[in-house]
């Protein structure tokens, strides 16, 4: 017999392994949430693109430089990320078929068990972004740096996925119900929309530019603008990648310190 | 080394709003190599025991200990002793008994070959070689149950918990079940069982205890508690329902089972004759009488007051009714 305890990142491993064959066995109900953000970036472009693009150029609404899809495309990249809260949904499934349970009496890691959705959660949002950006780059996206731009988009639909990932994780978990988790991503709004989401911030109204500068979101959004319109500008990006980081570390530690409470809801 | 030592186990849950006392004191010793039974009413407490002594819930107060090891202190090496099936431990019905063996055996820490060679044994053991590459959600419930008595196994457990094990079972795919017990337990394996079924804890258990409201109510061998009974217990069916409860006022030690009266007395069948002069000088119409050995369910009825082979039955009926009205209802729609 083994040593009772496989490596952590076997752990991980497998039970990632294991949600992606759950993940890739009931494909129907993964796909609506795969179009639904290229389909919003057809209609921001088709709605706002005439406005706000070419037609802008020399006029005080040039803040797209030109290119409205790449104004619009961070807004989609974010929207996508936004369904890494899919995560608390697969955690909700296992504590309530009492499969949580059963990996909480074997000698696994808590972080490995809370981790594995939140992966799954942030390869699905990769998975959207990339279709984005080949639809933005279909539409007219051309990002100032290039091909590794959209690396770097994609690198930070990664990270932001992976920390509303951990957020529905953490309340899927507090909650311990589908009920719970499902209220809880009614934060997902706000988080976009209190956001320069339209207009750059400075266009925004007193309040809204006010609470824009409170929420993470707003940083990550103008990081990616950064990188599609004005190139490697570190001041934009730098900001973005450290509140990204921290509210993916943040919606970790919560979901694991919540993970640690559910033994004694018996 | 016992396999299993609680020592005045309590477990409270709070909420906001109250605080309630599952398990208040309860002690009790395993020896290795037993297969030792929990029996009790819902909401006695069974269950709550198992997951203390599963690591699954933290005891509030007591101590408890798995083959020595302290199961608060050295929680992840009890784990690695114990095998779990309980009644609200999870199968992921969109993967296959063998996917599921496979990746139990790897996060036990065996290694792919490792972890194959097992699959394939606890597939044979539990009788679902044929049926491994289906996934779980094409499963029977007896099926389900085996399935879930392999997974328990993968770390070749030396003890092992089951919690109603054979609960909802046909009777066929229930004798199965108690087969693997027997075997497993003939291999070494200590078990320990909570069960509705008074029938299986007889068959199956070296020693009971029956747990009531949260404490021990008794504890021993299925003949030693029969015997604690006392002779023989006598017990009458009335015409009219109503009876039994005026019936009761006329006999002293006389207990009420729903539609029953049960007397215990020694050398029954010579009391029947006093006992039915009694009830015919009070107009109580007697529809039928026997007198028998005490059974698991009389020792029941004598600790907790309660009968669990009526209350089987009374949930099989009400299973049944609700089947009925959701039929009813699929219809009307």
């Amino acid at each position: 017999m083994s040593d009772h305890q496989a490596p952590f990142f076997t752990q991980l491993g497998i039970l990632t392994k294991r949600l992606l064959l759950r993940v890739v066995r009931r494909p129907l109900s993964e796909l609506p949430n795969l179009i639904i953000s290229a389909f919003f970036l057809f209609i921001y472009d088709g709605a706002l693109g005439r406005v706000f693009g070419a037609s802008a150029v020399g006029t005080s609404l040039d803040f797209a430089q030109g290119n409205f899809v790449n104004f619009i495309l961070p807004v989609s990249i974010v929207s996508a990320s936004l369904s890494g809260s899919a995560s608390g949904f697969y955690i909700i499934e296992d504590i309530e078929s009492g499969v949580f349970k059963r990996y909480q009496g074997m000698p696994i890691s808590k972080w490995s068990i809370i981790l594995a959705p939140m992966v799954i959660g942030a390869i699905r949002v990769l998975i959207q972004a990339s279709l984005i950006l080949l639809i933005g780059s279909f539409i007219g996206a051309d990002p100032a740096t290039g091909f590794s731009g959209y690396l770097a988009v994609l690198g930070f639909g990664f990270l932001w996925g992976l920390g509303f990932a951990g957020y529905s994780v953490a309340a899927s978990v507090k909650s311990g119900s589908s009920q719970g988790a499902q209220a809880a991503s009614f934060f997902f709004f706000p988080a976009l929309f209190i956001a320069p989401t339209f207009v750059p911030r400075e266009a925004l109204k007193g309040w809204l530019s006010t609470a824009a500068a409170f929420n993470p979101t707003t940083y990550v959004i103008e990081a990616i603008r950064g990188i599609l319109i004005e190139g490697w500008v570190f001041n934009v990006i730098l900001p973005g990648l450290i509140v990204g980081g921290i509210f993916a570390l943040i919606t970790l530690a919560y979901a694991v310190s919540s993970a640690k409470k559910v033994n004694e809801k018996g | 080394m016992k396999a299993v030592e609680a020592n005045n186990l309590h477990k409270t849950f709070t909420s906001k709003k109250e605080s309630v006392e599952a398990v208040k004191g309860v002690s009790f010793s395993v020896e290795q190599g037993e297969v030792f039974s929990i029996l009790g009413p819902n909401g006695a407490g069974k269950s709550t025991t198992i997951l203390m002594l599963t690591t699954l819930l933290g005891i509030s107060k007591g101590t408890a200990s798995i083959m020595g090891l302290d199961v608060e202190k050295q929680d992840k090496e009890v784990r690695t002793k114990i095998g779990v099936a309980l009644q609200d431990t999870g199968i992921d019905l969109l993967l296959t008994a063998r996917e599921l063996l496979y990746t139990t055996g790897r996060l036990w820490g065996l290694n792919k070959q490792e972890s194959n060679t097992r699959t394939e044994e606890l597939l044979q053991l539990v009788g679902l070689t044929e049926s491994a590459d289906r996934r779980v959600k094409t499963y029977s419930g007896g099926m389900k149950r085996r399935l879930d008595l392999g997974l328990s196994l993968v770390n070749e457990p030396e003890v092992l918990f089951l919690d109603e094990p054979t609960t909802g079972l046909d009777p066929a795919s229930r004798r199965v079940i108690w087969d693997e017990i027997k075997r497993l337990n003939n291999n070494g394996v200590t078990v320990i069982l909570t069960t509705q079924y008074l029938e299986e804890a007889d068959e199956l258990s070296d020693r009971l205890l029956i747990i009531d409201k949260g404490v021990v109510a008794t504890e021993g061998t299925s003949d030693e508690l029969k015997a604690s009974v006392g002779g023989d217990v006598v017990t009458f069916d009335f015409e009219k329902e109503e009876n039994v409860e005026v019936a009761k006022r006329l006999i002293d030690n006389a207990k009420v089972n729903q539609k029953q009266l049960r007397i215990t007395v020694e050398n029954g069948a010579e009391h029947i004759p006093i006992f039915m002069k009694t009830f015919t000088e009070n107009k109580l119409n007697v529809k039928s009488v026997s007198a028998n050995k005490p059974t698991l369910d009389d020792v029941f009825l004598k600790v907790t007051g309660f009968s669990m082979e009526n209350d089987n039955q009374s949930e099989k009926k009400q299973s049944k009714k609700s089947n009925y009205e959701k039929r009813g209802r699929r219809i009307r729609r």
